[in-house]
């Protein structure tokens, strides 16, 4: 299971990214993206953003849940009052032939199960916090990119800590 | 006073006397002052410093009246170590609800050190990435003049500077405090 | 009882505020007339020759009781056959000192409440005023000197 996590500001543009693996069922937190595809993540995000725009004013959640699929990859996204989007590429691997049915109740497994739902929506909450916390320091400027060493490793733990 | 009864004086005025804010607004509008003086002054951060111990300067002059009031003070300290005791543990408690630890003595009695476990001026923050305000911004600075104005109008100069700051990255947050001379009463003019 | 004048002196001796209800009678068988009409004079020359008299007498005095009876000991009040002068210092070196007639116990108290109540809200807070107030500026506002009247209304 590989994560590509991105935020993404209220004129579209880049805020901060983040490439992870999981740390369940073993995982080592490193993600498993081929060198081939890894630069088309961006690309998968960033076009999901028209379809978030869109479900963002279906209900008054903030929390959109998984909005896109391309082939193997879903998007899940999280949009904060600012108009701030995260967007969470989220890659199961794909299980080749006479895997184990274990590793299909594992997180991330099955993308839109409620579990992993649940997972990711836990993962976007605290990650929301940590941001609020980010963007209040003085020297932050709106949808300047972000950069803080700080809210890397607490996104990080995050992802370890629900993905 | 002793250190416990100055501790427990705190308290107490703390609890019945004071009017409460909400802590993020104090935060982020001093955050904003600084960030604005960093703007103004080019990121000079030399100036900046300078800029804030001077507004601090300012308010210490007339925030000591607002303690005397507050704190029911009818004499002065005894000596320089009741007055850094009093600074840390009703001064700092009744207007931020903090109270830094006095230690570092020097054996003259006249210089001390405040360590702030706790900044709420700071919370938050982070220097910018610039390579410079590592070195060279104090953030809290205002606080030095706060001590200073305070202090002064109590008969003593003072200086005070910080030495350390969890921000840029050090173990703590240290500021160092020294009393240079009590000064004396102004005296009348003389009738012609 | 009959308050007679209040005054405030500042940390450079200079007198910031003056007040005065009642006349302090010059001849002892003309008793004061309680409840005159108040004449706030600041900087009147007479009034001012008499608040240097009185900052004078004060700080002589205060300096006086610390030789005598150490740096804790404060000088609280005097009277003479016509008049009681009470005396504070707030550790700033803000002096408030009120006449009364001499039947009148001590008024410290007072003037501590006139310091904490009035002084610290109206004057020292009021961001538009000075820090330092020379020649009396930036005390003599509204809210202060209404608090005043009425704070020493009320006890008369």
């Amino acid at each position: 299971m590989s994560y590509y996590f991105a935020i993404v500001g209220s004129q579209d543009n880049p805020l901060f990214e983040y490439e992870f693996g999981t740390s369940k069922q073993g995982g080592d937190g490193q993600s498993r993206f081929t060198d081939q595809v890894r630069h088309l993540n961006q690309f998968i995000l960033h076009s999901s953003l028209d379809i978030a725009e869109e479900v963002q004013w279906s209900h008054g959640q903030m929390y959109l849940k998984c909005i896109d699929k391309f082939f193997n990859n879903y998007i899940s996204c999280f949009v904060t009052a600012g108009n701030v989007k995260f967007l969470l590429l989220h890659q199961p691997i794909v299980p080749t032939s006479g895997s184990s049915s274990r590793s299909s109740t594992a997180i991330g497994a099955n993308p839109t199960s409620p579990a992993t739902e649940e997972a990711i929506k836990m993962f976007f909450t605290e990650v929301y916090e940590n941001w609020v916390k980010a963007i209040m320091s003085p020297f932050y400027k709106a949808n300047m990119e972000v950069k803080s060493p700080i809210f890397k490793a607490r996104v990080a733990a995050a992802g370890r800590k629900y993905l | 006073m002793s250190a416990s009864k100055a501790s427990r004086v705190g308290e107490e005025i703390w609890k019945t006397r004071i009017d409460k804010v909400n802590a993020e607004l104090v935060t982020l509008t001093y955050g904003t002052i600084v960030a604005q003086l960093c703007k103004d002054y080019e990121s000079d951060y030399v100036e900046v410093n300078k800029q804030l111990d001077k507004m601090g300067y300012n308010i210490g002059l007339r925030l000591i009246e607002d303690y005397l009031a507050k704190s029911n003070t009818m004499k002065r300290c005894a000596n320089f170590r009741e007055t850094a005791e009093m600074i840390a543990r009703v001064g700092f408690k009744i207007f931020l609800n903090i109270t830094p630890q006095v230690t570092n003595w020097t054996s003259d009695n006249n210089q001390f050190s405040l360590v702030f476990d706790e900044n709420p001026l700071a919370d938050f923050v982070e220097l910018p990435d610039d390579g410079r305000s590592q070195d060279q911004l104090w953030y809290s600075n205002i606080l030095c003049g706060v001590l200073r104005g305070a202090l002064e109008m109590v008969q003593m100069q003072v200086e005070a500077h910080f030495i350390s700051d969890i921000l840029r990255g050090n173990d703590s947050t240290e500021m160092r405090v020294s009393l240079i001379r009590y000064i004396d009463d102004e005296l009348p003019p003389e009738d012609d | 009882m009959t308050v007679y004048s209040f005054h405030i002196f500042d940390r450079h001796t200079e007198c910031v505020y003056s007040k005065s209800w009642v006349q302090l009678p010059q001849n002892p068988d003309a008793p004061a007339s309680a409840g005159g009409v108040p004449t706030t004079t600041t900087m009147s020359h007479t009034s001012s020759d008499e608040a240097k008299l009185i900052f004078g007498t004060i700080f002589s005095l205060r300096n006086m009781v610390r030789k005598l009876g150490g740096d804790d000991d404060a000088f609280i009040s005097f009277r003479t056959a016509q008049y009681k002068l009470h005396f504070y210092e707030t550790p700033a070196n803000l002096r408030f000192v009120i006449l009364t007639d001499i039947v009148t116990p001590s008024m410290r108290n007072v003037l501590h409440q006139i310091y904490i109540n009035l002084w610290v809200e109206y004057v020292v807070k009021n961001p538009l005023a000075p820090v330092e107030h020379k020649g009396g500026n930036g005390v003599k506002n509204e809210l202060f000197e209404l608090g005043l009247d009425q704070f020493i209304r009320g006890l008369i």
